[in-house]
């Protein structure tokens, strides 16, 4: 381990020196952190119910400490431990808030992409006529992973069953990425899906029935 | 992930294209224009699947060019951070590996792969755990988890992980 931690040092910006000499002191110095952090953490939890805030400050803190350990990197410091803090929290809930405001804008799963790509791809048969019209690389790389992602046999059956989740207060993004993802389990779903983990309690059921509806109609 | 997006672009349109094939002159010109391209807001445009409404062409001083005011729409595909992709690795070394996804290119370091996966050189470069039971190499499918994203005039790059509950291989082409 600590050999992968050296080499990897090369990539690291900040200097490799001072992450070896002060680890020791490093640590003390994180472990303070670490509680202070985590304080932090569930002193903004209170405002969740009580069985998701306990879920999601215990994965949290798990999570947590594992990276510290075993990255292993001190002189990145308090730095990524911040940025690491805040992520598994906010990373789903931004896709909505990053999307800009004043367009109209659908998520589309990658099966739904498939099949409007493909769509497309088959009238260009007959439109490239126009030898001026090139089909850029990107168009190929977006239905070559399009259809590679796609996990369904039936495009259409996805999307209704996943919208019943909409009720419980899961977003257009997230339902895109349970459908992208394919998932077995609901253990899964809450490991991919930070976001839904603070509601936890009300969604293992729903997600687990609609998981059960998406498997029939998976590919293989 | 793919998005279906209304977007909005000021055409500039040469007289010549006038007449009575002028509305497909400029969405020949629209798709030539803006398919291929990528933004930091939306991402790469894959494909424009319609046109919402073309407006009122202004004639620019000095010039013959006329502006039209095009609406269309379109699918894009951006990566999000925190968002779980199905990516094809396309090269390893002792830095990490790299992988794409569609269009965009995602890079996860060695810090982001699994501690009992070790880098092994040779002939096909791979990182393996030390059992042998899991292998990543050109061509491996993974899935990843995007935690950073820089985009560029023309392509986003994005920095990926494996170190997670349900992340890494899904697929091993040796093994096939």
């Amino acid at each position: 381990m600590s050999e992968k931690g050296e080499k990897g040092f090369s990539v690291q910006k900040r200097p490799a020196k001072s992450s070896l000499k002060s680890s020791a002191l490093k640590d003390a110095s994180l472990k303070g952190k670490d509680d202070s952090l985590s304080k932090l953490k569930k002193g903004r939890k209170v405002q969740f119910d009580a069985q998701g805030s306990v879920d999601a400050t215990n994965t949290f803190s798990m999570k947590y400490s594992g990276k510290n350990g075993d990255l292993g990197k001190g002189g990145k410091g308090a730095n990524t431990k911040a940025s690491i803090a805040k992520e598994p929290q906010a990373l789903e809930l931004k896709i909505e808030q990053e999307l800009p405001k004043n367009v109209k804008c659908q998520c589309l799963m990658d099966c739904e992409a498939a099949q409007l790509l493909q769509g497309i791809q088959d009238q260009m048969v007959f439109l490239s006529a126009d030898p001026t019209i090139k089909i850029p690389t990107s168009f190929d790389r977006g239905l070559q992973y399009a259809k590679r992602a796609n996990h369904y046999v039936n495009a259409e059956s996805v999307r209704p069953v996943l919208e019943t989740l909409k009720k419980y207060g899961v977003t257009d993004s997230e339902i895109c990425v349970i459908a992208n993802v394919c998932p077995d389990t609901t253990d899964e779903v809450f490991a991919l899906l930070p976001s839904l983990k603070r509601k936890r309690s009300k969604l293992s059921e729903p997600i687990n029935n609609v998981l059960s509806e998406l498997a029939k109609v998976k590919s293989s | 992930m793919f998005f279906h997006i209304v977007l909005e672009r000021n055409m500039q349109l040469h007289p010549r294209h006038f007449g009575r094939n002028l509305r497909e002159n400029l969405v020949s010109k629209l798709m030539k224009d803006v398919e291929g391209t990528c933004s930091g807001r939306h991402g790469f445009v894959v494909a424009i699947t319609g046109i919402e409404n073309i407006g009122k062409g202004l004639i620019r001083d000095g010039t013959g060019f006329v502006t039209f005011p095009v609406k269309y729409q379109c699918v894009v595909f951006r990566p999000f951070k925190g968002e779980i992709l199905e990516a094809v690795v396309t090269m390893v070394n002792k830095m990490g590996f790299f992988a794409e996804a569609g269009p965009v290119q995602i890079f996860v370091s060695n810090h982001l792969i699994p501690d009992d996966m070790e880098f092994q050189s040779g002939d096909v470069p791979n990182y393996t755990t030390s059992d042998g039971s899991v292998k990543i190499q050109k061509d491996s499918e993974v899935r990843l988890k995007i935690i950073g994203t820089r985009v560029d005039a023309t392509e986003i790059f994005c920095i990926g992980t494996i170190k997670d509950d349900f992340l890494g291989v899904i697929n091993d082409p040796s093994a096939a």
